[in-house]
């Protein structure tokens, strides 16, 4: 195939009237921006929704349509039409929130008029139907910006993408529509709303489901362009440079959205810790590792023509893990302390649904991928093997999840029995798997496509290798922890912090910063990122401090170099809430104040619920985590205090990662273009 | 469809993934239908440990307080129950042990978990145990048989197991097995 077919010529949109396809955008946007303003009534936004399903379905049609020529703009018109209305549809949504319109049974249900406006508009999407809609408007919305720039790729895979991610489209909103309607009248209206879950007013939990819903959505685009490239049966280089910016784009997404729900877990549960291997995190971390080794694979078929039949898989895995991570939970399927909508009759939608949308991209795969096999044309030294290994890795990885997530369950339908298993087969299962992929990130860049390695292999390695002893050595006596997790941890730390500098020191010696592009940047801020997120959890695993201890007022309780006098407990109203707040002063083993950390207890009388407020003093170096659980005057009150040092770089190094995925993905589509604007 | 190469044939390793697929939606649709028509419930299962004296527990307990062995609890029944601060079912299970601690010694043996976690643990949910036993490498766990957290075992007056039900006590089970068992047995 040569390159002048990948562009369409511009003569061939001049058969009809057909403008622009950003254009046509500002033009039915308006429209529909002038109707949600005018009338932004609920029957509105649900006539608009209906109107998204026709069209989406119709989408899904397209290409079985005799149109010839026709049917790339007429599938793009649809696709903007979609992503239109269903903004319009989420914007009345969200004005019934903002406006606190009671007459609709969602709003009555999940607001309240005295809630701070942020979470009025959180709340939009802190429930089920909500946050459906929110889910359906990202996929639409990706799809549109597909759209967007359709016209520069082969009319035939941009079309069947588009056709496909239309048939996605329709699974959900119809989903949407026939079982989880969010715009339901209730009548009479009542005059107040039933106020939100305590719990879910915080700014973490407004952020997260949009940043999450953002990646798992966004895989959704690389689902689409590899189910079309089975379709079309041709996948090549260029199907490789037009998937890759998408899926770095929604991995960076994942792993903020990821990032933003353990945050919210460790300050808001006031367990002290930042992973529980809850059912949900498990949903979002094994879309996330299948996301990782696509990321990788891509490259392989982009710059190698090579591992297609694994990208393609990966692809419809990573998305298909999605829908079975945000669907199951909602199923009433899997316990989980997150679940905040499960419902059986929507399972059975959901299990149709995901039947569909996964089964039969699989079964495509069954009977096509045999034509994207390549012949085998690497040595074993050589980046290509690297990236199977890399793949092997994380797709163990992500099934050690998979298999701890729903072995439950499995156990439950052959026994009956209901249980869990919890961190201690996920330590000792999954931990061991995911020290080899960091292992791995010093050596795979190492190595040349085809055979060999890159030179001065060596004295990087060594520098690893030091690193990694100098680690081990400096580790142990900062901390005094001596063991095998410690030896271990603590050897992946200094192995991967020196080998990547080394790298990126070398790199730049030889080349000049111009020519390098911003690839290169975003693949070493990904992995220094892992490695600081790496060195935020040997922090906290390995020299956390913490005390249990009951304490009168006057009373102190010792960690290791620093005390915590409680001066006051006090009983304070608060908006919504009353609150029983200690104050503990933070001191040195000489007894001089470093800062004063007031826990809290909030009982929420409308909601009957308790909530544990962690106070949290974080610094670069480590934070100050305390928390009160019960007690009266007489016995005492019983705190939970923590020195976890380094824990907050356990978050600074996913969003460096998640940059390093932004800095990629900006330069991949950036050389796209150039290529493209060169051939044409 | 135009593909460069239609020659080559399908190739079984590449139905692997819609098979383990076709597997997971099984077990889904079994669960799904039985959470639907509310058959969806604990059911006790068997143990070769039914009749048997109940094995040792850990060496190990939580403190002082919580110190008791099975043997101070001979002649009245006793529940064994396996529980872990990182499981979820076993903060959901806490109530009903509370209803049930008033009329029998209730034993925890936290499995697979840290001494600070557990009494976390116990502060923030309620503490229904006379006797709270530490399983940190699970071997008691391996004794008992158990196929994860939480699991409760009946021991009758003379120290034997049974009845044994895997995972949490609600409402339901508590009125409908364990509660009718211990009837039974006065």
């Amino acid at each position: 195939m040569i390159l002048g077919d990948m562009i369409v010529p511009s003569s061939q949109a001049n058969t009809a009237f057909n403008p622009a396809p950003r254009t046509q955008l500002v033009v039915i946007g308006s429209v529909i921006a002038i109707a949600a303003t005018l009338f932004p009534t609920p029957e509105l936004g649900h006539f608009m929704l209906i109107m998204a399903f026709t069209i989406s379905l119709f989408q899904t049609l397209i290409p079985f349509a005799p149109l010839g020529q026709r049917r790339l703009p007429a599938i793009i018109s649809l696709q903007l039409a979609a992503m239109a209305l269903v903004a319009g549809s989420f914007a009345i949504l969200l004005h019934g929130f903002i406006t606190s319109d009671f007459s609709i049974a969602l709003v009555s249900r999940h607001s309240h008029s005295l809630k701070p406006m942020i979470y009025k508009i959180s709340g939009t999407w802190g429930n089920h139907e909500g946050s459906l809609l929110l889910w359906v408007l990202i996929l639409v919305v990706f799809g549109g910006l597909f759209a967007l720039t359709a016209k520069k790729i082969t009319p035939f895979l941009a079309t069947t993408t588009l056709a496909v991610q239309g048939a996605v489209s329709t699974a959900f909103i119809g989903f949407s529509l026939f079982t989880s309607n969010p715009f339901e009248r209730l009548s009479p209206a009542p005059l107040e709303g039933r106020g939100l879950n305590p719990v879910l007013q915080d700014i973490g939990l407004a952020l997260h489901p949009p940043m999450l819903y953002l990646g798992y959505v966004g895989l959704s685009m690389a689902f689409s362009i590899a189910v079309a490239g089975m379709i079309t049966g041709r996948i090549d280089k260029d199907w490789g440079r037009l998937i890759r910016p998408w899926v770095l784009a929604a991995w960076s997404a994942l792993t903020v959205g990821i990032a933003l729900g353990s945050w919210w877990a460790y300050y808001e549960l006031g367990w002290g810790g930042w992973w529980f291997w809850d059912p949900v995190e498990n949903a979002s971390l094994m879309p996330w590792l299948v996301a990782t080794a696509l990321m990788h694979s891509v490259i392989a078929v982009q710059k190698r023509d090579r591992l297609k039949t694994w990208a393609v898989l990966l692809a419809v895995l990573a998305f298909s893990l999605s829908l079975v991570g945000t669907f199951i939970v909602r199923s009433g399927l899997l316990t989980s302390v997150h679940s905040f909508a499960s419902d059986p009759t929507r399972g059975v939608f959901i299990l149709i649904i995901l039947a569909l949308v996964i089964g039969l991209p699989l079964m495509l795969f069954a009977f096509r991928a045999a034509i994207f096999e390549t012949p085998q044309d690497a040595d074993l030294a050589s980046r290509d093997t690297a990236l199977v290994i890399n793949n092997l890795i994380l797709v163990i990885a992500a099934a050690i999840v998979l298999i701890g997530t729903f072995y439950p369950l499995g156990l439950e339908v052959i026994s009956g029995a209901r249980i869990t298993v919890g961190p201690p087969y996920f330590d000792a299962s999954f931990n061991p798997v995911m020290a080899f992929a960091l292992i791995g990130m010093v050596i795979g860049p190492m190595l040349v496509w085809r055979r060999g390695w890159r030179p001065g292999t060596r004295n990087i390695l060594i520098t690893a290798l030091i690193g990694g002893l100098v680690a081990i050595a400096g580790g142990i006596m900062l901390t005094g922890v001596y063991s095998q997790a410690a030896i271990a941890g603590l050897a992946l730390l200094g192995w991967l912090a020196a080998g990547i500098t080394a790298d990126i020191a070398r790199t730049l010696k030889n080349n000049s910063i111009k020519t390098l592009g911003l690839v290169p940047w975003g693949v070493w801020l990904g992995h220094l990122g892992m490695a600081i997120f790496v060195l935020g959890a040997m922090g906290d695993g390995l020299a956390r401090d913490e005390v249990n201890i009951r304490l009168m007022p006057g009373e102190v309780a010792p960690l290791t170099d620093r005390q915590y006098r409680l001066i006051s407990i006090d009983q304070i109203p608060g908006p919504n809430y009353t609150a029983l707040t200690a104050t503990l002063r933070l001191e040195d083993k000489g007894g001089s104040t470093i800062a004063t950390l007031r826990p809290e207890k909030r009982f929420y009388p409308a909601e009957r619920q308790t909530t544990t407020e962690a106070a949290i003093r974080t610094l670069p170096t480590g934070d100050d985590y305390a928390v009160l659980g019960d007690g009266d005057d007489t016995r005492g009150y019983s705190f939970r205090l923590y020195h976890k040092p380094l824990v907050a770089w356990i978050w600074g190094g996913a969003i460096i990662m998640a940059l390093g995925g932004i800095l990629a993905g900006w330069g991949v589509s950036r050389s796209r273009l150039r290529s493209s604007e060169a051939s044409s | 469809m135009t593909a460069p190469s239609h020659s080559k044939r399908p190739r079984l390793i590449h139905l692997l993934p819609a098979i383990g697929f076709l597997i997971f939606l099984v077990i889904s649709g079994i669960a799904l239908y039985a959470t639907k028509t509310g058959t969806r419930q604990q059911t006790p299962t068997t143990s070769p440990l039914i009749g048997q004296l109940a094995p040792p527990l850990p060496e190990l307990a939580l403190n002082a307080e919580k110190e008791a062995p099975l043997t101070q609890f001979r002649g009245k029944p006793v529940l064994v129950n396996f529980m872990a601060s990182w499981c979820l079912p076993c903060r959901a299970e806490i109530p009903a042990l509370d209803t049930l601690s008033d009329d029998v010694a209730i034993i925890a043996i936290a499995y697979k978990d840290k001494l600070t976690d557990t009494e976390a643990f116990l502060q923030e949910y309620g503490d229904p145990y006379d006797a709270v036993w530490m399983d940190f490498d699970g071997r008691a766990g391996l004794r008992w048989g158990i196929y994860g957290v939480p699991e409760t075992f009946v021991i009758d007056a003379s120290g034997r197991v049974v009845l044994r039900h895997a995972g949490p006590i609600f409402k339901d089970t508590l009125e409908d097995i364990i509660l009718p068992q211990l009837e039974q047995m006065r």
